[in-house]
């Protein structure tokens, strides 16, 4: 701080001197104490300063912790929540990825905000706070419900906290709960096709091999731990917008830059716990907080049941009141991040902690980028449509799919042609075509320009 | 003595009569105000017939008031409904679009 109070002395008896007529005409001084003024920002021991005197400070988006906690013996809230403005081109699912959050979180914490169009400057909340689950604090456990793996290190006052957002099964086929442990590891594993995935493929005409080799086309990714519970597997993935989303056969997938560590981490012999918690209740700071998720299905009234008897017991205990109305709106809300329950001191309401304000970064982890429009390339035109926002939106999934396809929106008059490409070649265009078909029965037509 | 009694009585009449009778410009007079009366009910009469007329004037203006004002709200509820309607379809459309793509999130 030494420098900064050189600066501030020199900035009074500057002040000083121009009040006491100096023969120095004013406008020099002027000029001095404006070129003053600009220069704070610059000094780097100066931004912390700034941060914490200006009634909002915004951080950069890669200081805020998205996935390592440290939390006390008795603490179960972890982190704080943010905010950040979206910028032109941006999507929920992109937004999603760079803070490490699940599109089912993000999605439920803005309400009514299009996932794939959404307006650019909106301010989208992001839920960086998370209660852990009522388990023992000991391994991987991961909850189903809220989509998210914490993977605890430690023992002692003090423990080490991984969290990270997860994609589960299905309704049809589910992720199976219980206790279970890493039986084996495997970097670039080999996917064989289990049978009943294999018949689904055949039906949709897109027969599969019996084994798919490590690469770009590998729905398991680049790292894959082994359960203990034979044909299923914590893995990446090779499309990264299904974190957050039930559409595995059972498999719990991971960011690929999020696998990568929990794999570097993770011994062989891991205990692995997997329940189901769409109601969380935690403490911090003497607050009680309660994170709703929507519940799986006929899960919601087993769960409320538990969680009820929970909330009246920490009443009791605690001799301080909860806000009931609030509970409910919290349940039926089901925003999926942590909001206090508590009553205030003066029996009102408690608002939930204001989100920290976030930078836009300059480029978001692993945002598809739209394609240049090149001449001398194959296309699929994919679609033609007359709202420019479904075409918007239509090209947007087209590039989130895994692996990405290039695609982009190009505007005649009042049609706005959805097309994916460019391909080097018809082949590979062709390929394409097929990918829309199967994946989004999109009937496209192969063009060169 | 019985004549005079008799004339007495008779004069007595004769003076009433007299009196009761209208002279000429009694006449006149009650002519005049027969006139008055009678062109302040014309008057009367034309006055409450604009009233009427006005009346039934403004009453047709605020008919035409109302029906413009009916007709407005009418197209403010066709414009709220097609924007209902627009809101709709684009919901639907996102939630369509939402489906397919947690379709292809699949394996």
């Amino acid at each position: 701080m030494l420098p900064f109070f050189r600066y501030k002395l020199h900035g009074y008896m500057i002040i000083y001197r121009m009040i006491n007529r100096s023969p120095m005409p004013n406008r020099f001084y002027l000029t001095i104490l404006l070129m003053f003024i600009l220069g704070l920002p610059g000094c780097a021991n100066m931004q912390g300063f700034m941060n914490e005197s200006l009634p909002f400070p915004v951080y950069p988006a890669d200081q805020i912790e998205r996935n390592n906690f440290v939390v006390e013996k008795d603490d179960d809230v972890l982190g704080r929540l943010a905010a950040i403005r979206l910028q032109n081109g941006d999507t929920l699912p992109d937004i999603a990825r760079h803070f490490s959050l699940g599109i089912n979180t993000v999605s439920s914490a803005n309400p009514g905000i299009d996932l794939w169009v959404p307006e650019a400057g909106e301010r989208i909340l992001l839920p960086l706070s998370f209660i852990l689950p009522d388990t023992p604090r000991k391994g991987i456990v991961i909850n189903l419900a809220a989509m998210r793996l914490f993977h605890f290190n430690g023992n002692g006052e003090r423990l080490a906290v991984a969290t990270y957002p997860v994609g589960v099964g299905t309704s049809e086929r589910p992720t199976p709960m219980g206790k279970m442990y890493i039986s084996r590891k495997k970097f670039r594993p080999t996917w064989y096709v289990p049978a009943s995935i294999a018949e689904d493929h055949r039906k949709k005409g897109d027969p599969l091999p019996r084994a798919v080799p490590p690469g770009p086309l590998n729905p398991l990714g680049e790292h894959a731990l082994y359960l203990s519970r034979s044909t299923y597997l914590i893995h990446g993935t090779n499309k990264p917008a299904s974190i957050g989303l039930r559409a595995t056969n059972g498999c719990i997938r991971l960011y690929p830059e999020d696998v990568e560590r929990l794999f570097e981490n993770t011994p062989v012999k891991t205990p692995v716990k997997i329940v189901n918690q769409p109601y969380l209740v935690g403490q911090r700071d003497g607050i009680v907080y309660l994170e709703a998720h929507p519940p799986f299905e006929k899960s919601g009234t087993a769960n409320w049941k538990k969680i009820f008897a929970k909330l009246k017991n920490i009443e009791k205990k605690s001799g301080s009141a909860l806000d009931w109305k609030k509970v409910k709106q919290v349940v039926l809300e089901a925003r999926g991040f942590p909001l206090p329950i508590s009553k205030s001191p003066d029996g009102s309401e408690m608002q939930m902690a204001k989100p920290i304000k976030v930078w836009h970064p300059h480029k978001l982890y692993g945002q598809p980028e739209i394609p240049e429009f090149t001449t001398d390339a194959w296309y699929v035109l994919a679609a033609t449509l007359r709202d420019k926002v479904d075409a918007q939106r239509l090209a947007a999934i087209i590039r989130h799919q895994g692996p990405s396809i290039p695609a982009r929106v190009l505007t005649k008059g009042d049609r706005h042609r959805v097309l994916a490409g460019p391909y080097n070649n018809k082949r590979a265009a062709k390929d394409a075509a097929k990918r829309l078909k199967i994946d989004l029965e999109l009937d496209g037509v192969l063009f060169k320009t | 003595m019985k004549k005079f009694l008799l004339v007495i009585p008779m004069m007595f009449a004769l003076a009433i009569a007299v009196g009761g009778c209208a002279t000429k410009g009694d006449l006149e007079e009650a002519q005049a105000r027969e006139k008055a009366i009678a062109a302040k009910a014309d008057q009367a009469a034309m006055d409450a017939e604009e009233a009427k007329m006005a009346a039934d004037e403004a009453i047709l203006k605020a008919n035409e008031a109302i029906e413009r004002a009916e007709e407005a709200e009418q197209r403010a509820i066709e414009r709220e409904r097609i924007a209902a309607e627009k809101e709709r379809i684009a919901e639907e459309k996102a939630q369509k679009a939402d489906e397919a793509f947690q379709q292809s999130m699949k394996k």
